[in-house]
């Protein structure tokens, strides 16, 4: 599931805000009909259409692990680009300014790269089906029972709650019924996972990604046109806004009180870019489940570098979309247009920040380009879906059903439990998505039970591939020290505000902080015990190791001939366009 | 291992996929850009200036390139059923 709503990023305000909403922002017109209805009938016969080849577990789970690095990178970068998401940033960019880009760059390209440099190599060559199957060839039973179980759990609730999200925006936007919105999503993400497994998912996450491009470009290059151009962009957001730190990525960041976010620069180096981006990129099988799709060493190496390459670009059709409504949105009378948060505008009747896309959309598009943005914005639910309910099915029969229930099935039964379970699973879907309907709070504690778990992973995954020592008891102690003092933070934030000081090391901390640091905090943990416990248990041989740890695994060559085939140069050309850009808008 | 190269390329190609309904969805909007190139949508008589620009009509001119490319560069060359 998304990123964002993986770090628990203000979905109660973007549900509220989208509830309040006064009456419907737009229809369809006839031609945007036509538009949405040629998306349905391609997704139902790409699911029939690869059904035909997702006859053994391989196929169905990893899709026959025959994708290219194109493929491969393109998926594991849509994966991650959900509807919900783009919506919640584009709100952000318009509350906090361009620091919103910051969960796009720093936390996201470094570890896309790590993983495609570092990491890869061990879960491919381990030949694993999904990071539980790493864990357990690491670690034994009790570290992979422990991250399937929270992982299948949370993922189908996950999938829930992308389903209401998108039953809530089409009410919002279009007024269309929610109940109608649950089900036809739900049934028709269900019907081309059921057949086609992660390949068709692939197909549609492609597909999406193209889509979302399509749909929401238009935006910021109208948009920009309207502005003036960059510097007249900038100009105006300083004149509208009345300060000029909209625009500064990190001379802003010195302390607490200096940004509209409340961040300091450690937070977002340390725990946004280092623990929680490496954590939910590198060990979140959601993603790391694209890449093992990859048909060749070199290819599973290359796809998150290729998805880093476009994950840089998201910004141009997230941010600058909420940059631009600071600049030229306007109330009926000529004045500017102030958005303002769900709660005031519950009461007054105005846009709330996270209105931000749809506004957009509808000031520039009309006729045809509005019914490919609704699109766009459906097929990135939709394929938020699917990524959740295959990651589900993979890890269900893999890491729980087939490790601690059925353990000697045959293939053909083990694919026959991988289809059953998409459709429970997203039966579960719906029974979450009406769960939340009924009672809100329960999705902010869904997505929080995420963060819960992500950043000790990580720590436990990157032990245990670096660091030869660690031992079975380590590593699941470890693992489960992290996830409990997590939880426990969480605990203590809510129930005590005044909490945050010290989880953030400053009063002047906002909520936004809390992500972050908590995130820091319990992968040290984690670390820590993983460490002690390992230096006071027997050491695991090293006959044991070969495969899944570096030193004594051998690295095989990734077959890459020329300087244009090696994936560390199109890393260090990444990083370098990473650093620049981060330089330009400093 | 030529019986398995037929079967390849056989298959339908993801980036087919992308490049028909790209190819769909630009001809659709080049027929919606020339209906509103004289009956403006109510957005283009809200921001006068777009009404210059007739951006469902380019769009759609870009989309068909790129979707016809991508139609014609991964065009099925095998039977397929």
């Amino acid at each position: 599931m998304q990123w964002t709503v993986r770090l628990g990023f203000r979905p109660m305000q973007v549900f509220a805000a989208l509830l309040m909403a006064k009456g419907q922002m737009t229809k369809l017109a006839p031609v945007d009909v036509l538009i949405l209805a040629l998306y349905f009938a391609l997704v139902v016969f790409i699911g029939f259409y690869a059904k035909g080849k997702a006859n053994t577990s391989e196929d169905f789970f990893l899709a026959g692990r025959e994708m290219t690095a194109w493929i491969a990178g393109l998926s594991f970068v849509s994966a991650n680009l959900g509807s919900l998401e783009l919506m919640g940033w584009a709100g952000a960019a318009y509350q906090y300014g361009i620091l919103a880009t910051h969960w796009y760059w720093i936390g996201a390209i470094p570890a896309m790269l790590f993983l495609g440099i570092v990491m890869m190599p061990f879960y491919y060559i381990s030949k694993t089906h999904s990071v539980p199957g790493y864990l357990q060839l690491r670690f034994g039973e009790g570290a992979r029972g422990l991250s399937a179980i929270s992982f299948g759990i949370m993922t189908i609730l996950m999938s829930g709650v992308n389903m209401y999200a998108m039953a809530v925006v089409m009410q919002t936007v279009l007024g269309w019924n929610i109940s109608f919105s649950i089900w036809v999503g739900a049934a028709t993400v269900a019907l081309y996972v059921m057949l086609g497994g992660l390949r068709s998912a692939i197909i549609n996450e492609v597909l999406q990604f193209v889509l979302i491009w399509a749909g929401a470009a238009m935006i910021p290059i109208l948009g920009l046109i309207e502005a003036g151009g960059w510097t007249n962009l900038k100009a105006q957001i300083a004149v509208n806004v009345g300060r000029s730190d909209y625009t500064h990525l990190w001379s802003t960041l010195g302390s607490f009180k200096d940004n509209p976010m409340g961040v300091h620069w450690t937070g977002i180096v340390f725990g946004l870019g280092f623990v929680i981006s490496f954590g939910y990129w590198t060990t979140d099988f959601l993603v790391v489940q694209r890449v093992l799709s990859a048909n060749n060493l070199r290819a599973a190496k290359m796809a998150p570098i290729i998805g880093a390459a476009f994950k840089m670009a998201v910004p141009f059709i997230v941010i600058v979309p909420g940059l631009l409504a600071l600049a030229v949105l306007k109330n009926p009378d000529g004045s500017v247009m102030h958005l303002v948060p769900a709660s005031v505008a519950a009461v007054t009747g105005q846009h709330s920040y996270d209105d931000v896309l749809p506004l957009m959309l509808i000031r520039y598009c009309g006729p045809g380009l509005l019914g490919l943005g609704i699109t766009a914005l459906v097929a990135g639910f939709m394929s938020g879906m699917a990524g959740n309910v295959s990651a589900f099915s993979t890890v269900w029969t893999y890491d729980i059903y087939g490790a601690f229930i059925n353990k000697k099935a045959s293939d053909k039964h083990y694919v026959a439990m991988g289809r059953w379970s998409t459709v429970i699973g997203m039966l579960v879907s719906v029974g979450t998505a009406y769960l939340v309907m009924n009672a809100n709070s329960i999705m902010d504690y869904v997505q929080a039970l995420f963060t819960f778990f992500i950043a000790p992973l990580f720590g436990t995954v990157i032990l245990g591939m670096l660091w030869k020592r660690a031992t079975h008891a380590g590593g699941f102690w470890g693992l489960l020290a992290g996830t409990v003092s997590s939880i426990g933070m969480f605990i203590w934030t809510h129930s005590d505000p005044g909490a945050l000081r010290y989880i953030a090391l400053s009063p002047d901390a906002k909520p936004m902080a809390e992500n972050l640091y908590r995130g820091l905090w319990s992968w040290l943990i984690c670390v820590g015990i993983t460490v002690i416990v390992s230096m006071m248990t027997a050491p695991v041989p090293a006959e044991q190791l070969g495969g899944l740890v570096y030193g004594v695994t051998p690295i095989p060559h990734d077959g890459s001939k020329t300087l244009w085939q090696k994936p560390i140069f199109w890393a260090i050309v990444v990083i370098t366009v990473f650093f620049i850009l981060n330089l330009m808008l400093w | 291992m030529n019986d398995k190269r037929d079967v390849e390329t056989a298959e339908l190609s993801i980036w087919f996929f992308c490049g028909i309904l790209m190819l769909a969805y630009g001809v659709v909007l080049i027929a919606t850009g020339i209906f509103e190139y004289h009956n403006p949508p109510p957005n283009e008589i809200l921001l006068p200036w777009l009404n210059a620009l007739h951006p469902t009509l380019w769009w759609g001119v870009v989309m068909t390139v790129f979707g016809g490319f991508y139609t014609v560069r991964f065009w099925p060359r095998h039977k397929l059923f």
